[in-house]
C-alpha cells in the first residue's frame, strides 16, 4: 500500500485533492437543499429522503477523479481527501466523515477495480456510484442505527439512493469529465488521451 | 480543547463517536453533546456561532426524532433484534436517532471549532504517517480554496450584469470552476515542483508538531477509560 501511495506524483494529488475542494464546496450547498427539503418531510417521519434524493453527489468526486485519472486508488483516494476538506470546513456529520469516505470510495474503486481499470463509461460509472451507495447504507444501517426503522422505509431511502448515485455520479460526471476532456485542460491525464480536444480553453485569450 | 495535539484529538473524539455508535444509548449521547457544547464554549467559541451552526443540526435532529417515532422496525424486520432496539417505544426509538445526529454533531464541531487547519494536516503528517504528498496536496488545495470561492463569485457576478439568473449550483457556474481549478492544479504542481516539494524529498520543519502529557491523557480518557466506564455501566 505504501508503495502504491508513493507512486502518486504530486500533480496527480493536487489535482485529487482540488476536485475534493470542488465537490465538498458543492456537498455543503447541496447539504443545505437537502436540509430544506427534509425540514419539510419531517411531519411525515420521512426526512431521510430528503438527503437520499441527493445522496449520489456525495460519490462524485470519487467516480470524476477515476474517469479523468485512470489510475487504480484514484477513486478512494480522492473520496477520503474530499472528505478530509469537508472535516477541515466544519461539517456537521461528525468526525466519521473520513471513516464515510473511505468507505464510498471503496464501493466505487472495487467496481473500477472489477472492470481491470478498462472500462471507462456510463455503465461502469454508474455500477461505482451504486456500490458506494451499498457499502455506505450497510455501515449506516449500524452507524445511524437505520436498523432499528421499518424495513419498507430503508428499501425506499435505498431505491431512491441508487437512482440518485446513478444520475450524480454516473450520467453527470460522465458528461462532466467529457466536457472537461474536450477544454482540453487534462490532456495530460489518461482521459485526454482519447478525447476530442476542440479549441484549448486558455484564459489568458 | 485548542492546544491538543490534532491528531491525538481525532483519533480520541472519533473513538468516543464510535463508542457512542456501539452503546446505542440516547443518555450518553445526550451527555457526550451537552459535554461538547460545554467544551466548546470553555474553548472560546461564542455562543452566536455555536446557535448558528446548531441550527441545521437541530433540524435534522427533529428529522431523524420523527422518522424514528413513526417507523421503528416491527416483527417482519429479518435483523431485528434487541440489542438494536433500545426500548419498546416508538418515543424512545425517536429520542435515541435524535440524540445520534446532536451528539455526532457535537464531537464534528468540537473537532473542527477548535483545530487550526494547517496544524491538523501537519499533525496528520506527523503522527498518523500521511503520506507527505497527500500532505502537501491537501495544504495546496485547501490554499487554494479562497481564490475558488472568489472565482465563483466573479462567475455569478458576470451572469448577473448579463441579466441572467442562475441557479446557486448551476453547471453554467460549476463548469468554468472545474476547468480554473483543473489548470490551476496543474500550475501549482509545477509550482511546488520547482520548490522542491516532490513526493519523496526529506523537509525540515520551522515547528515541529509534538505529543505532550496532555494528549496522551486525553487519548487514554477517551479510548480506554470512557469505553471501560461505559461498559460496566452497562
Amino acid at each position: 500500500m505504501d508503495k502504491e501511495m508513493k507512486a502518486w506524483k504530486l500533480k496527480d494529488v493536487i489535482m485529487m485533492a482540488i476536485l475534493g475542494v470542488v465537490f465538498a464546496a458543492v456537498y455543503m450547498a447541496v447539504f443545505q437543499g437537502g436540509l430544506a427539503l427534509s425540514t419539510a418531510l419531517t411531519p411525515f417521519g420521512l426526512a431521510s429522503f430528503g438527503f437520499e434524493i441527493i445522496y449520489g453527489v456525495w460519490f462524485m468526486a470519487a467516480t470524476l477523479a477515476a474517469y479523468i485519472i485512470r489510475k487504480p486508488g484514484a477513486a478512494m483516494i480522492t473520496e477520503m481527501l474530499a472528505s478530509a476538506i469537508e472535516l477541515l470546513m466544519g461539517n456537521s456529520g461528525g468526525l466519521t466523515v473520513v471513516l464515510t469516505g473511505f468507505i464510498q470510495g471503496l464501493g466505487a474503486e472495487a467496481v473500477f477495480a472489477a472492470f481491470r481499470y478498462r472500462k471507462w463509461d456510463t455503465v461502469s460509472m454508474i455500477l461505482a456510484g451504486i456500490a458506494s451507495a451499498i457499502l455506505i447504507f450497510c455501515y449506516e444501517l449500524y452507524y445511524l442505527n437505520y436498523i432499528t426503522l421499518s424495513p419498507a422505509l430503508l428499501a425506499g431511502q435505498l431505491a431512491v439512493r441508487f437512482m440518485s448515485a446513478a444520475v450524480f455520479s454516473g450520467i453527470i460526471c460522465r458528461l462532466a469529465g467529457d466536457a472537461l476532456a474536450k477544454t482540453g485542460v487534462v490532456r495530460n491525464y489518461a482521459i485526454g488521451a482519447s478525447a476530442d480536444i476542440g479549441k484549448i480553453y486558455d484564459e489568458e485569450e | 480543547m485548542r492546544s491538543l495535539n490534532p491528531a491525538c484529538k481525532f483519533i480520541s473524539l472519533l473513538a468516543v463517536t464510535l463508542l457512542l455508535a456501539g452503546l446505542r444509548n440516547p443518555w450518553w449521547n445526550l451527555a457526550a453533546f451537552s459535554a461538547s457544547m460545554l467544551l466548546l464554549l470553555l474553548s472560546g467559541v461564542r455562543m452566536r456561532t455555536l446557535l448558528l451552526y446548531l441550527i441545521p443540526v437541530a433540524l435534522a435532529a427533529a428529522g431523524m426524532f420523527f422518522t424514528g417515532y413513526r417507523f421503528t422496525a416491527d416483527g417482519s424486520m429479518p435483523v431485528r433484534s434487541d440489542a438494536f432496539l433500545q426500548g419498546s417505544s416508538n418515543l424512545l426509538n425517536g429520542i435515541t436517532q435524535l440524540s445520534r445526529v446532536l451528539a455526532y454533531a457535537g464531537l464534528g464541531y468540537l473537532f473542527a471549532l477548535t483545530t487550526d487547519r494547517v496544524f491538523m494536516v501537519r499533525s496528520f503528517q506527523k503522527q498518523l504517517h500521511l503520506p507527505q504528498v497527500f500532505a502537501y496536496g491537501l495544504l495546496a488545495a485547501w490554499g487554494i480554496f479562497p481564490h475558488m470561492a472568489l472565482e465563483y463569485r466573479r462567475t455569478r457576478a458576470a451572469f448577473k450584469a448579463r441579466g441572467i439568473r442562475v441557479f446557486p449550483i448551476s453547471p453554467a457556474l460549476l463548469a468554468p470552476l472545474l476547468v480554473k481549478s483543473v489548470r490551476w492544479s496543474e500550475e501549482l504542481s509545477i509550482a511546488m515542483e520547482s520548490k522542491g516539494f516532490s513526493s519523496d524529498a526529506e523537509r525540515t520543519e520551522s515547528t515541529p508538531v509534538h505529543v505532550h502529557a496532555k494528549d496522551a491523557a486525553f487519548t487514554a480518557f477517551c479510548c480506554i477509560i470512557l469505553p471501560v466506564t461505559a461498559m460496566l455501566l452497562r
